[in-house]
């Protein structure tokens, strides 16, 4: 297999993401010194009223609605799974320089952000990913113009890195979400200003890819996502029975929508296509259907 | 927190035994054969082709061994009602995928473990068409099938009993047809669908076909609505080999080793092959004796197999000397076409095959390109849903969480779009090796003038169904679905690999029975042509027994039907044929 075996170091264990940050500002030789905490992204707003809209348990249109308080009516593996993934996240292995973790958090913070959320209901993403990685689990294939999984990570926070020393002259940690956005998006444009040792190796939208389909990976793998879109998440073996007109099951809300403005500090509210305006078979979905 | 009155529901099996299903139990001991033994056949990966020729020579009172790479599943320990869980069904080891338009492998067309893909189809069943058995003589490009839909008409008649498929009562398209059973209830999806064709006056088919039980059916329960058929059944209610075929096979002395890694078909004396080497579920090497081998390992794990089988006189591969195994590989297209509607839709409930057109299915002069397309229901879950937008809207970010948010008011609609066989479409073998050391596959693709019109037309041909349907913005995903070729099936020797009977034209002993032996595609999902193709290849070997047990030469004439060797529960009423 092309996938180096797995790092025998031990990683971070026990410790939380917080604590390796902190970590990261001593220990870590790279940029340690000039480490500023990153300003704090802004809240989606209200569009009448312009003000912010204070995080919540669960955002979206299903008030109340909670995936986890049927559990008891799932079968006994699925409870299990969905249940280790809420209590307890892996923990952090592959990523084990402290300042890539930074990194790599920080731009999952922009690719998913989730500031509209409280303490207590943020999702982890970053650590289903390092499980991944960590583990070496691909998904069945690698592109001829790509390296392998792990690499493409090492090399593309990499190039994410050179991209904003170039654009803004600092690490990507320290800048505002802003800033970070406009980083992301010349990567989701295909036209990334810098880091042109990196591309050789990447092709640039199949990173892009990559990087957004394991941070859904993670984040709609988790019951509080599942709340906020109004998916009902496990359901063997008690099933279906209102299939008709889109109508909620006696357990399920029906919708309770309200409007709000993308937070203005940031640049993913808007939509434009995946490495920029082009023929539309060059990016082809990954998932089966039919 | 509510529970249920009676206590949590578990049916986990004790141990030793499997669960296929809440009712379904294989309690009994598997038959084990010993190396030394030179059993009848060895299979060499028991997924839709497989599962069925186990089972169908296992009845006929052959010898038969089973080779699976993935586990034998037992669906209530093994299988979660959860998306992100379900990752282990897939083909998950290194493949590499290139070209101009490179296919995306793993969760999107590959299976691993017993059952293989029909574990994770999402079921529909529709047969292909008479025009599809002469595409070459019909349009000039693509290929002729050596057999003709005769052939196979009786075979999807009789997988249609035993799977068995739910369906409209009159299915217009190809050749016409009914089902035994009745269609499932439209949810949303399958809704939009039929009112969108209506208006446009397209016919389309309500409900089906699927195979998908609409009522119980012997052990196993009828569909609850869950919606993740392609994360595994667990209910049992969508067929898979594994629970309508491997239980029967089993209870009549087929042997199944699963997590065993064919290595090699290993070539014997006078030009024959004497059976299989494989990697145990130790890792250690081992080698069953076999009068005939058959490679039922799906369009790029058996060409990868033939490849890797090289040997002194066969050093392109064996059953190569035409140097096609791992051409002409296709995949369909399978564009997804998704619609925002005001009121909402939540298309996760119901099974996500339901309901389809094949009216555009056949050649149309005046579109300028051969062949054709159909439109069917799809209902990806949020991680799925998320994917898409991702490439369909370009989503990240805020607009991804903002779209993620509508999941339930968005109603996709698949193409499912003929790409014609093209020789530089291929498998071959990569640098890389696996973790057994064998060089893993090489995928080459490239979409062809024809192919692109194709899709470009099919693509706003439901742009229009679901605008008529009442979208209120629509936006697509470009994909391929499944896999077929790469061991094409055909009367020449020189630019096939086996004959109409799926019997390799270089080595008599050796058979390919699988997606890969498809010439051409057609629109229609290939689980059931696969099925009913391995139903011929059994009865074909059934009637040459005596052959076959004294190692003789097999002659070649149509086998006669064994409706008889249908797993116990299924034969019966029929099929019905509507003239």
């Amino acid at each position: 297999m092309a996938i180096e075996p797995a790092s025998g170091q031990t990683g971070f264990s026990g410790e939380t993401e917080a604590t390796v940050r902190s970590k990261s500002s001593k220990e870590s030789g790279l940029k340690a010194e000039t480490l500023q905490p990153a300003k704090k992204p802004g809240l989606p707003l209200d569009p009448v009223t312009r003000q912010p809209l204070s995080p919540m348990a669960t955002p979206g249109y299903y008030p109340g609605f909670s995936t986890l308080s049927q559990q008891n009516f799932w079968d006994e593996t699925t409870r299990q799974v969905v249940l280790e993934r809420v209590n307890r996240p892996p923990e952090i292995r592959f990523f084990n320089d402290p300042a890539e973790l930074a990194l790599m958090t920080a731009v999952f913070d922009r690719i998913l952000p989730q500031d509209d959320r409280d303490e207590a209901h943020k999702i982890p993403i970053v650590p289903p990913l390092d499980a991944r990685l960590y583990q070496g689990r691909i998904n069945g294939y690698q592109y001829a113009d790509m390296p392998s999984d792990r690499e493409v990570y090492r090399q593309g926070l990499k190039a994410i890195e050179a991209i904003a020393e170039f654009l803004h002259g600092r690490a990507f940690v320290e800048l505002g979400p802003r800033e970070q956005d406009e980083v992301l998006k010349t990567i989701h444009d295909g036209k990334p200003p810098a880091g042109e040792e990196y591309w050789q190796r990447l092709n640039v939208n199949r990173f892009w890819q990559m990087l957004v389909q394991d941070a859904i990976e993670g984040y709609y793998a988790h019951p509080y996502a599942w709340d906020e879109i109004g998916f009902g998440g496990p359901a063997y073996p008690r099933g279906y029975m209102r299939q008709e007109s889109g109508e909620p099951e006696p357990w399920e809300v029906p919708e309770k929508r309200y409007e709000w403005d993308t937070p203005p500090d940031s640049l993913s509210g808007e939509y434009s296509p995946v490495g920029g305006q082009g023929e539309t078979q060059s990016h082809v979905g990954q998932e089966g259907t039919h | 927190m509510k529970s249920p009155l009676f206590g949590p529901f578990t049916t986990f099996a004790k141990e030793n035994t499997k669960s296929l299903g809440p009712i379904q139990k294989i309690e009994r001991p598997m038959r084990r054969y010993s190396h030394d033994d030179e059993v009848d056949f060895a299979i060499v990966g028991i997924g839709s082709a497989g599962g069925v020729l186990l089972q169908r020579l296992a009845r006929a009172g052959f010898r038969v061994v089973g080779f699976e790479a993935g586990p034998f599943w037992d669906t209530e320990r093994d299988w979660v009602s959860d998306e992100a869980g379900s990752h282990n069904l897939y083909w998950n080891d290194l493949r590499i995928t290139g070209g101009k338009d490179p296919l995306s492998l793993g969760s999107n067309n590959s299976g691993k473990g017993v059952g293989g893909g029909s574990v994770h189809w999402a079921g529909f069943t529709p047969r292909f068409h008479p025009s599809d058995f002469t595409v070459y003589r019909d349009t000039g490009l693509g290929a002729d099938w050596p057999i003709s839909y005769r052939d196979l008409k009786p075979y999807y008649e009789l997988l249609e009993k035993e799977i068995p498929v739910s369906g409209p009562a009159y299915f217009p398209w190809g050749d016409p047809h009914g089902y035994p059973y009745g269609p499932h209830p439209a949810a949303r999806v399958p809704s939009i669908l039929i009112k969108g064709c209506t208006e446009l006056g397209i016919k389309v088919s309500a409900g089906g076909p699927v195979a998908i039980n609409n009522g119980s059916h012997a052990d196993r329960p009828h569909c609850i609505y869950r919606g993740f058929c392609i994360q595994g059944c667990k209910v049992g209610a969508k067929q898979s080999t594994l629970v309508s075929h491997v239980p029967d096979a089993l209870r009549y002395g087929a042997e199944i080793r699963d997590n065993c890694m064919v290595a090699r078909v290993e070539m014997g004396q006078a030009g024959r092959v004497s059976g299989v080497s494989y990697f145990d579920s130790e890792n250690h090497l081992q080698f069953q004796k076999a009068k005939i081998v058959i490679v039922s390992g799906y369009a790029i794990e058996t060409p990868r197999l033939l490849l890797n089988s090289t040997t002194p006189g066969w050093e392109q591969g064996l059953a190569n000397s035409s140097g096609t195994v791992g051409k002409y590989l296709m995949a369909q297209a399978g564009n997804v076409v998704l619609g925002r509607f005001e009121e909402p839709v939540r298309m996760y409930k119901g099974p996500p095959a339901n309901s389809l057109t094949e009216e555009f299915y056949e050649t149309d002069p005046k579109r300028g390109f051969v062949r054709g397309f159909a439109v069917q229901t799809v209902a990806p879950l949020p991680i799925a849903f998320a994917k898409q937008m991702m490439v369909a809207k370009g989503a990240w970010g805020w607009g991804l969480r903002r779209v993620m948010m509508d999941y339930n008011h968005w109603a996709p609609l698949g193409v499912l779009g003929e790409i014609l066989p093209w020789e530089d479409n291929r498998v071959g073998l990569a640098e890389q090796t696996d973790r057994y050391g064998l060089p893993v596959a090489k995928v080459t693709f490239e979409l062809h003038d024809n192919d692109r019109k194709l899709i470009n037309f099919a693509v706003k041909k439901v742009e229009e169904i679901l605008n008529a349907a009442g979208a209120q913005e629509t936006v697509q995903e470009a994909r391929y679905a499944h896999l077929v070729g790469g061991c094409r099936m055909g009367h020449d020797p020189e630019t096939s690999v086996v004959n109409a009977f799926c019997q390799s034209h270089d080595i008599p002993n050796l058979f390919v029975c699988d997606g890969s032996v498809l010439p051409t595609q057609g629109s229609a999902n290939p689980g059931l042509t696969i099925q009913a193709l391995a139903a011929r290849t059994a009865d074909y070997l059934i009637s040459q027994r005596e052959n076959i047990l004294a190692s003789q030469v097999l002659r070649h004439v149509a086998p006669p039907l064994w409706s008889d060797l249908s797993p116990g529960g299924t034969s019966g009423r029929g099929v019905p044929r509507i003239k």
